[in-house]
C-alpha cells in the first residue's frame, strides 16, 4: 500500500494507471458464472426443503439435525421432520451448516464511483446512481456466503454521499438489488482521510478545507447550520403558502441541504468513517448538541478507548477484525477492539471494506473468539444479526427465524473453519450460488469461450498489437476505503 | 443604404457563382428514394438545391447537366448521426520555457474548445452554448464523411456534462451559415466529470449536479413566471442562461441526447429521463439491445455507434485471456441493429468516433450479416436519422422539395465491392477522394509511394512533467494512410490510443485513456514525426501537461 501511494505521488499529473477502470481489470481476471447463479434460480422453485442440517439461527443458538423449510422466499418453518409440497426442491444437508446470509455493513461492491471527493459536503451524490449489478467481486461475496451489502460512499470528506443497501441479487436488474425498506444512510468521515495527507496538491490548486481535524468539525457545525436554516426557510414558506400570500417564489430547493434535514429529523442513518478517540467524542458530542445520533461509527480503531460514552450515545460500532498499523491514525488499534465494545453493551460488527476480505468475513468473526473470549454466538453475531441491526433491516435478515427472508447459505463445515466453504446461497429462497452447478458450467463456458476466439474480431490484429494489461496486484492488506488518494479524491477506509 | 450596399458585394458574388450551375439531372440510376417503392431506371432532376422532380418517367431539363446514371443507384444523402464534425478542439498548451512559472503558464493555457461569455455555470455545465455558434466549414474529417457517402450529420460539442446543443448540418458549404440546416437540435449530455479539480469530479457529483440544475432551472422559469407577472414588490431573480437553456428541455419541448454505451448507463440516462419528464434520445448504445423493451415502451430512439469494438492485443502467452464478456461483445456488436429493429426501438446509425470512416457503411453490412433487414438498415441510415433530428421534411428521402442530398454508387449500398460515384449536398456535386486502399500488409504506407511520414513501429517514449522524474513509456503504432492505432504501454499495464491521426506533414496526434482510482480522465498528445524521431506535448485534463519526445525502434521501420 505504501508503495501504492509513493507511485501515484510520483504520477500525480501523469496519471497512475494507464489504461482501462480499475472495475474493467478486476472482471479480465476471472469471470464469474452468472450463467449458474441465473439457471439455478430459474428453477421457480417456490418451496425449498433444506433437510438435516446444523442451523446456525444465532437468536435461538445452534440446532443440531433440523430442517429448514423456504416458501416463497421467506423462512416458512424451522425444525426436525418438516414436510415441504411434492413440488418443493429438496436438499439435503446432512453433515453440513446453515447459517444466515452474512451482512457486511461496510462495502464498496458494485459502486462505479466511490468518492466525490471535490467538495467537503457532498450529501447531494447517491451511491444508488452509481450501482454497477455486473461487478464480478459480487458473484465472489456470494461464493463467501454474503447475501447483503451497505454500499458506502468513500472517506475522502467529512459528509460523503448517501448509501444504499443492497442484497446481492446478482445476474438480477439493479432495481432488485435494493434492499426493500432499508432506512436511507449517509457516510460521514473524519480524520486523516478527510485532511487529504498523503494527497499532493499540484501547483496552481488549493488544498480542500479542512487539512486538520478542527476543520472537519467547523466543516460538520457549518453544514447542519446551514440545515437548520434550509429548514427554517421552507418553513416560513409553506406558512406563507398556507396564509395564501400571493406572488411567492418558493425557496430553492438544495439537494446538498435535503438529506442533512433528515438528519436532523432522524430520517437518515449517519454511518461515519472514524480512528481516534478524540475524534470520536467530537462526532458524539456534536450530534448530541444537534440532537440527532450517530447511526454507526465505521473502523473505529480506538473506539475500545471510548466505548462508554459510544454505549451512552447509543451507536453500533462497525470495526475490521484485526488490521492496525497501516497508517498514523491505526496504530492504536488493538484486536481486542470488538470484544472490548461488544462487553460496553454496543452493537458492534465485522465489515469488510474490501471486495476481496468480504469473501471471507466468517474467518475474521471468528478471530474475534481468540481476541476477547467473544462466545461463539457472539461472534456469529457480529456478521448477521448485528450489522442488520446497525442497517435497521434486522426484521427481514441477520438470523434464521420463521417470517423472515431465505437469505442464508450451506456451508461443508462449521463456517468458523478455515476448511469450510460454501456450498449453496440462497437470498429471498431463489439460489445466486451454486459450487456444483458452477463446476457443472464451466466445460460449457470454456466450449463457448473456444467458438467465441473464433471469431475474426476475436483474433489477434496479423501484426503489432497492444501488450495485453498486466494483471493489477493488490497489496496484502488492501482496503478499498483507503485506495488512492491523488488529488480527484478516491479514497475511502 | 450606403452601408448595405457596400456589404453586399460578397455574398452577391457568391450567389452569383453558385448559380452558375444549378441544375442537374441524374439519367437512367436505380433510385432508390427510401418514400416510396424503388424506381429499377429513372431520373432524378435537381434544380436550385433541390430535389425538382424524381421518377421513370422525368425528363432530364434541357438546362440540366446531365449524369449519366446507367449502373448506378441513387440513394437519400446519408446521415451521420452524432458527430463532432466542425467543432472546435480544445487548445493545447504552448511547451513551455522550465520552472513552476511555465508550468503555471501552460497549465492556464489549455483553453477549453467551447465556453460561454458571462455563464453562471463553469465550462462543463453550460446548456446554452450552440453548436452552430461555432461549427467551422471544411477539415480533413468533413472531407473524410464526404468520401464515405455521408452528406449531412448531427454535430455536437465535444465535452462536458451539460456539452451544449447541438445541430444538423451539411457536410458542404463555405460559410458556417450555408451548413446548417437546423439549429438547435437536442441538449446533449455527456457524464463526464470536470476535469478541473472542481464539482463534480466524478460520476457521483455528475449525476447530483445535472439533478440540481435541472430542479434551480424549474425554479427559475417559475420565479420569472411569478416576476413578469408583477414585479413591484418581489425580489428580481438572478438571469441566467445557462438555466434559461434548460427550460425548453423540462417541457419537453427540446430533446435530450445522453451519451450511454452500458446496459446500466443506458439505465441510468432512462432513470434520469424519467424522473425530470424529459424527451430522452439515447448516443452510443453498444448494450441497448438489453433494454430494448424499455426503450420500445418508453420510445426513447438510440443513435448507434458504428465504432464496433474489435481486438487490437497482441497475443501473448503469459497474459490474462479477455474475458468471455469481452469477447461476446464483440461479436455481438454487429448484432445489435437487428435486434433493435425487432423489439421496436427506433435506431440511426452514427460513426461513434470511427476512425476509418470506411468502416461506417462495412459495418452496417455486418449488421445485414446479423439479423438486420436491408430496408430497416437504409432507413436507419436515412429517414430514421432526420425524423429523430427533426429534419424529416427536409432530409432522408428522394422526394420533390427536399434538400438535394443525394449518395450515389456504382453497385449496392451494402455490397462489398461497391464505390461511392458521386455525392451531392444543397444540390451541388462535391469532389470525393476516395481514400486509397489499405496496403496489403500493416505498416507498409511509406513504402507504398505514401508521402505521410510512416509512424509504425514501436517507439521509447520519454514522458517529462515540470518537476517530476521523468518516465519512459513503449508506443506501439500501425498506420494505415492518415489513420493510425496502436497502444502505450507503461509501468500499470497498457491502453489502446483513440483519436488517432498523423498528418501529411508528420504532424502526429492520439489520446490514451488514464485511470486514476476508480475514474478515467485522458492525455491528448501533439507532437511531430520526423525520421525515427518523435516529440510534443501532452495534456492530462483537468490535471496538467508536460512534454514528450521519443525514438523509434531501428528495427521495426520500414523507413
Amino acid at each position: 500500500m505504501r508503495k501504492l501511494i509513493t507511485l501515484f505521488v510520483s504520477l500525480a499529473v501523469l496519471a497512475p494507471a494507464w489504461g482501462v477502470g480499475s472495475a474493467a481489470r478486476a472482471q479480465q481476471s476471472q469471470r464469474p458464472r452468472e450463467g449458474a447463479a441465473r439457471g439455478a434460480s430459474n428453477a421457480a422453485a417456490t418451496e425449498t426443503l433444506i433437510r438435516n442440517a446444523t442451523v446456525l439461527t444465532i437468536t435461538r443458538g445452534t440446532l443440531a439435525n433440523t430442517d429448514i423449510l423456504i416458501r416463497n422466499g421467506k423462512i416458512a418453518g424451522v425444525g426436525q421432520n418438516l414436510k415441504a409440497s411434492d413440488r418443493a426442491r429438496v436438499i439435503d444437508a446432512t453433515g453440513k451448516y446453515v447459517m444466515p446470509g452474512i451482512v457486511d455493513a461496510h462495502s464498496h461492491s458494485m459502486s462505479d464511483a466511490i468518492n466525490e471527493g471535490t467538495l467537503s459536503v457532498t450529501s447531494m451524490v447517491r451511491i444508488r446512481d452509481m450501482l454497477n449489478p455486473t461487478a464480478p467481486n459480487l458473484y465472489r461475496e456470494l461464493a463467501g456466503g454474503v447475501t447483503t451489502l451497505n454500499v458506502l460512499h468513500g472517506s475522502a470528506n467529512t459528509i460523503g454521499g448517501q448509501n444504499t443497501v443492497v442484497k446481492i441479487k446478482y445476474g438480477r436488474p439493479v432495481a432488485e438489488f435494493i434492499f426493500p425498506g432499508a432506512p436511507p444512510g449517509i457516510k460521514f468521515a473524519l480524520g486523516e482521510n478527510v485532511k487529504r495527507a498523503s494527497s499532493t496538491v499540484l501547483p496552481g490548486q488549493t488544498r480542500r478545507y479542512p487539512a486538520t481535524r478542527m476543520g472537519q468539525e467547523e466543516v460538520l457545525r457549518d453544514a447542519f447550520t446551514r440545515a437548520r436554516n434550509y429548514k427554517r426557510a421552507w418553513d416560513e414558506h409553506r406558512a406563507a403558502v398556507a396564509r395564501n400570500e400571493k406572488n411567492l417564489i418558493a425557496p430553492r430547493r438544495d439537494l446538498q441541504l435535503e438529506p442533512l434535514v433528515e438528519i436532523l429529523e432522524g430520517k437518515r442513518f449517519v454511518h461515519a468513517h472514524c480512528y481516534r478517540a478524540d475524534e470520536i467524542i467530537m462526532l458524539l458530542n456534536l450530534a448530541d448538541e444537534f440532537g440527532f445520533k450517530i447511526r454507526t461509527l465505521q473502523h473505529v480503531l480506538e473506539g475500545y478507548k471510548v466505548a462508554k460514552e459510544i454505549a451512552a450515545h447509543g451507536a453500533g460500532a462497525s470495526s475490521f477484525a484485526d488490521s492496525w498499523g497501516y497508517k498514523i491514525e491505526a496504530y492504536d488499534a488493538i484486536p481486542y477492539n470488538a470484544a472490548v465494545m461488544t462487553r460496553a453493551g454496543i452493537i458492534v460488527s465485522i465489515n469488510s471494506d474490501s471486495d476481496e476480505r468480504a469473501r471471507r468475513l466468517n474467518i475474521d468473526a471468528a478471530k474475534m473468539m481468540k481476541y476477547g473470549d467473544l462466545t461463539e454466538d457472539e461472534a456469529l453475531r457480529l456478521i448477521t444479526i448485528n450489522p442488520a441491526i446497525q442497517l435497521g433491516i434486522q426484521e427481514r435478515v441477520g438470523s434464521i427465524e420463521v417470517g423472515k427472508d431465505a437469505d442464508l447459505a450451506i456451508w461443508t463445515a462449521h463456517p468458523f473453519s478455515v476448511y469450510s466453504r460454501v456450498e449453496t446461497t440462497f437470498i429471498d429462497g431463489d439460489i445466486f450460488f451454486d459450487r456444483q452447478q458452477d463446476l457443472a458450467r464451466r466445460p460449457e463456458l470454456q466450449r463457448e469461450r473456444e467458438e467465441l476466439l473464433k471469431a475474426e474480431v476475436n483474433r489477434p490484429p496479423t501484426e503489432g498489437g497492444a501488450q495485453p494489461g498486466a494483471p493489477r496486484r493488490r497489496p496484502a492488506n488492501h482496503h478499498d476505503d483507503d485506495d488512492v488518494d491523488n488529488g480527484e479524491g478516491d479514497n475511502h477506509r | 443604404m450606403v452601408a448595405s450596399v457596400a456589404s453586399s458585394p460578397t455574398s452577391w458574388v457568391a450567389r452569383a457563382q453558385r448559380s452558375a450551375i444549378d441544375t442537374y439531372a441524374i439519367t437512367g440510376a436505380r433510385i432508390v428514394t427510401v418514400s416510396g417503392a424503388e424506381i429499377a431506371r429513372g431520373t432524378v432532376v435537381i434544380r436550385g438545391g433541390l430535389i425538382a422532380a424524381v421518377g421513370a418517367n422525368v425528363a432530364a431539363p434541357s438546362d440540366a447537366r446531365i449524369i449519366d446514371g446507367t449502373g448506378l443507384t441513387v440513394y437519400p444523402g446519408l446521415i451521420d448521426a452524432n458527430t463532432n464534425l466542425g467543432m472546435p478542439a480544445a487548445t493545447a498548451p504552448r511547451p513551455g520555457g522550465g520552472g513552476a512559472a511555465a508550468f503555471l503558464a501552460a497549465q492556464q493555457q489549455a483553453t477549453p474548445a467551447v465556453s460561454s461569455p458571462n455563464s453562471s455555470q463553469p465550462v462543463g455545465l453550460q446548456p446554452e452554448i450552440l453548436a452552430s455558434d461555432v461549427v467551422r466549414p471544411g477539415g480533413e474529417q468533413i472531407e473524410a464523411a464526404r468520401n464515405a457517402g455521408l452528406t449531412a450529420a448531427l454535430t455536437a460539442p465535444r465535452e462536458g456534462i451539460f456539452m451544449g446543443q447541438s445541430a444538423v448540418i451539411n457536410l458542404a458549404g463555405e460559410t458556417p451559415q450555408q451548413m446548417i440546416v437546423r439549429s438547435p437540435v437536442a441538449l446533449h449530455v455527456g457524464f463526464t466529470p470536470l476535469r478541473t479539480g472542481t464539482y463534480p469530479g466524478s460520476l457521483l457529483g455528475v449525476f447530483a449536479a445535472i439533478r440540481q440544475m435541472l430542479l434551480d432551472a424549474g425554479r427559475y422559469r417559475d420565479a420569472n413566471a411569478v416576476y413578469e407577472k408583477s414585479p413591484r414588490g418581489v425580489r428580481r431573480p438572478d438571469q441566467d442562461k445557462s438555466l434559461a437553456a434548460l427550460v425548453p428541455v423540462l417541457a419537453r419541448e427540446m430533446p435530450v441526447v445522453m451519451y450511454a454505451d452500458r446496459q446500466r448507463e443506458i439505465e441510468r440516462a432512462l432513470d434520469l429521463a424519467q424522473e425530470f419528464n424529459l424527451r430522452l434520445v439515447i448516443a452510443g448504445g453498444a448494450e441497448s439491445w438489453r433494454v430494448a423493451e424499455r426503450l420500445a415502451a418508453a420510445k426513447v430512439p438510440v443513435l448507434l455507434s458504428l465504432n464496433y469494438p474489435r481486438r487490437t492485443t497482441a497475443e501473448t502467452p503469459e497474459a490474462d485471456p479477455d474475458p468471455v464478456r469481452v469477447l461476446r461483445e464483440r461479436v455481438d456488436a454487429p448484432k445489435t441493429a437487428g435486434r433493435l429493429a425487432a423489439a421496436g426501438v427506433r435506431f440511426a446509425f452514427q460513426s461513434g468516433g470511427l476512425s476509418n470512416m470506411n468502416d461506417y457503411l462495412a459495418n452496417v453490412s455486418k449488421s445485414l450479416d446479423n439479423g438486420l433487414a436491408r430496408d430497416e438498415a437504409l432507413r436507419a441510415l436515412t429517414i430514421r436519422a432526420a425524423e429523430i433530428l427533426g429534419v424529416a421534411d427536409q432530409l432522408g428521402t428522394i422526394e420533390v422539395g427536399k434538400i438535394a442530398n443525394l449518395t450515389v454508387t456504382r453497385g449496392d449500398l451494402f455490397a462489398r465491392e461497391r464505390r461511392i460515384t458521386h455525392v451531392f449536398i444543397d444540390g451541388r456535386p462535391v469532389d470525393l477522394k476516395p481514400a486509397p486502399a489499405p496496403p496489403a500488409a500493416g505498416g507498409t504506407a511509406a513504402a507504398s509511394g505514401s508521402t505521410r511520414a510512416s509512424a509504425s513501429g514501436t517507439w521509447t517514449l520519454r514522458v517529462q512533467v515540470e518537476g517530476q522524474p521523468e518516465r519512459s513509456l513503449t508506443l506501439t503504432l500501425q498506420q494505415e494512410t492518415e489513420r493510425l492505432s496502436g497502444s502505450i504501454q507503461g509501468d500499470f499495464g497498457s491502453a489502446q490510443i483513440a483519436n488517432a491521426s498523423v498528418g501529411a506533414s508528420g504532424d502526429i496526434k492520439f489520446t490514451v485513456p488514464v485511470t486514476t482510482g476508480t475514474q478515467t480522465t485522458e492525455a491528448t498528445f501533439n507532437g511531430t514525426i520526423s525520421g525515427n524521431e518523435m516529440r510534443g506535448t501532452f495534456t492530462t485534463v483537468g490535471s496538467g501537461a508536460g512534454t514528450f519526445n521519443g525514438t523509434r525502434a531501428g528495427s521495426t521501420t520500414p523507413q
